[in-house]
């Protein structure tokens, strides 16, 4: 894989790597897609979404309603057992709800270590990390070890480990869940700004609405367990955004529309 | 300063509660002299208790009966003031550390794999783990018997029973240390297809490592003892400490018997401080429990 770092803006978003195609030019397709554990818990039941390259999905739902079971699935961490799934899997960024750093492991080798997995030559490896390092905003915390680092640079420096591969999907399970307000606002819009700048195509699942309208051009509200699609709501905004939209009367009308559903979809 | 009042008390049942808090400033590094101080002062003062708590048994006990507990002096003059003594107290360590190290390299390099084993297919663990159970139940002394009649007595007996003191806890710890693993960090190997064996080199056993260290410093300091205790069943040929003990008990030299206790003691805390000393440098700078305790 030759990692070319060229990207266009985010509303087009880049073409699937080897030009195969997806169903409907999408990025990712779910059809009919169930999940039953082997426990017999149904996790997911009849999922239908298409996303197309260089959008932005965030997903919102009751806690428990198979949220992370979708990204593990469309990730292949988990295998659904039935239904398709469609998506390349071959540039794929994944953020946990917590950082995963490996505490022996500085800032540096940290956002390094995805590239070693894939076998990148060292030098390669040490200029992209510096480069993904100083994107995030850590530049001078290369030597530094995750015990010494607050909750919003670890987010970071595991934003910046996923973005040295370059992905073309990008998955966020509930990245800032843990982090204050104003940390958490930073963290959107940084990740705004790299959506724009790297135009992956993003699903980011998330507790808080505000957040989702913020970020997204779709926000997805799945139904209580077992999962599956309730509504989904476009959202109208135009890239880059600015932090006021979230004081605006259409932001807030959007964002009690969405809640009304979520409370629809938690009542069942 | 602010010049905020501060409300007067007016109510009975309201007790002003306002104070100024004064800051504290930075506390500088502690010199090594105050470090010293607070780590040596206090084994030393217990050090002193002890001691005293040994003198005052001691004068109790009938004058016939003192030569079990043997005075300062006479450890000094019969046993360490003597420097013949001295050498064949250090030549019986070097033998007793022969066996101690031997059977504990051999606890460490099986268990070692034993652990890593048991982690990669569970049915090996489902297999194994029981009776490892087991194994640490049996009394090793009550196999002595079948261990010289199989073995001989040599030095491999000795340090077979050594690997039985020791080898429990090697596998157990680092098996434990594995597993704890968090999971989405398997999830993130898993993400980029790292095969079963990267994901252990890179994940799994960096992390098992501060648990392995602490299952060897356990093994370590019960080796040792586990040397010592195997010299005592077989009392042919030159031998290490624990035969000196026996010789000691025979000869009615209960000071030299004290000796070799004393330099039993300080081997045995000696294994166990290397370990630690080792998995400080492998570990402080990322483990917390690992650093240096304050
Ligand atoms: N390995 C498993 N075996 C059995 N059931 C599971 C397993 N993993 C998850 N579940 C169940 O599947 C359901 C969906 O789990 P999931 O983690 O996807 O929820 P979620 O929407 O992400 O919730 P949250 O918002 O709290 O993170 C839950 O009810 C959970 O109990
Ligand atoms: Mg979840």
């Amino acid at each position: 894989m030759s990692a070319d770092s060229t990207s266009t803006t985010a509303p087009e978003g880049r073409a699937a790597a080897d030009g195969a195609s997806l169903p409907g030019g999408n990025a990712i397709v779910f059809d009919h897609v169930s999940m039953t554990f082997p426990d017999g818990t149904e996790g997911l039941s009849d999922v239908n979404l298409a996303i197309a390259p260089g959008e932005f999905v965030s997903i919102v739902g009751p806690s428990g309603c198979g949220k992370s079971t979708l990204l593990k699935v469309a990730s292949g961490l988990v295998t659904h057992t039935g239904g398709k799934v469609w998506v390349d899997r071959d540039q794929l960024g994944y953020t946990f709800q917590d950082a995963t750093l490996l505490p022996w492991r500085k800032v540096q080798d940290n956002v390094e270590l995805l590239m070693e997995l894939r076998d990148f030559p060292a030098e390669e490896r040490r200029r992209i990390a510096a480069e993904k390092i100083e994107l995030v905003g850590l530049k001078g915390f290369e030597n530094h070890y995750p015990q010494r680092l607050s909750g919003g640079m670890k987010m970071r420096v595991s934003l910046a480990r996923s973005l040295a591969l370059n992905p073309a999907v990008f998955m966020f399970d509930e990245p800032f869940g843990a982090l204050d307000e104003i940390t958490r606002e930073r963290l959107n819009d940084e990740v705004i700004d790299l959506f724009v700048r790297e135009g992956f195509t993003g699903i980011f699942v998330t507790h808080s609405i505000p957040e989702a309208v913020y970020m997204s051009s779709k926000v997805v509200v799945m139904s209580r367990r077992p999962g599956r699609i309730q509504d989904i709501f476009e959202v109208p905004f135009a890239y880059p955004r600015a932090p006021e939209m979230r004081y605006q009367a259409d932001f807030s009308e959007l964002c009690g529309e969405i809640s009304l559903s979520l409370r629809k979809a938690i009542e069942g | 300063m602010s010049d905020t009042q501060i409300p007067a008390d007016t109510g009975k049942h309201r007790r002003a509660n306002i104070e100024s808090h004064e800051a504290t400033p930075v506390a500088p590094p502690p010199s090594v002299t105050r470090r010293l101080v607070t780590n040596l002062v206090p084994p030393i003062l217990a050090g002193i208790l002890v001691i005293l708590a040994y003198a005052w048994v001691r004068s109790g006990l009938p004058p016939h009966r003192q030569f079990l507990m043997p005075s300062g002096t006479g450890i000094w003059e019969l046993a360490f003031g003597i420097p013949d003594f001295v050498l064949e107290l250090l030549r019986r360590s070097v033998t007793t550390m022969a066996i101690a190290v031997t059977g504990l390299g051999l606890s460490i390099s099986f268990g070692c794999v034993m652990g890593i084993v048991m982690f990669r297919f569970l049915f090996l663990e489902k297999a194994i783990f029981p009776y490892l159970v087991v194994l640490q139940s049996v009394p090793v002394l009550a196999i002595v018997p079948l261990i010289q009649s199989a073995l001989g007595f040599g030095f491999m007996p000795k340090v077979l029973i050594v690997a039985l003191f020791t080898f429990f806890a090697v596998p157990t710890t680092l098996l434990l240390g594995l597993k704890s693993v968090d999971r989405n960090i398997l999830n993130l190997f898993k993400l980029q297809n790292a095969s079963w064996w990267v994901t252990l080199r890179k994940a799994c056993l960096p992390f098992a490592g501060p648990t392995l260290f602490a299952g060897f410093s356990i093994s370590g300091s019960l080796a040792v003892i586990a040397a010592i205790t195997s010299e005592l069943f077989f009392l042919s040929g030159e031998g290490g400490l624990g035969q000196l003990l026996m010789n000691a008990k025979i000869d009615f030299k209960y000071e030299q018997m004290y000796a070799a206790l004393i330099m039993a003691s300080v081997l045995s805390i000696a294994v166990y401080l290397f370990f630690k000393w080792l998995g400080n440098r492998l570990f402080s700078h990322w483990h917390e429990a690992s650093g240096k305790q304050q």
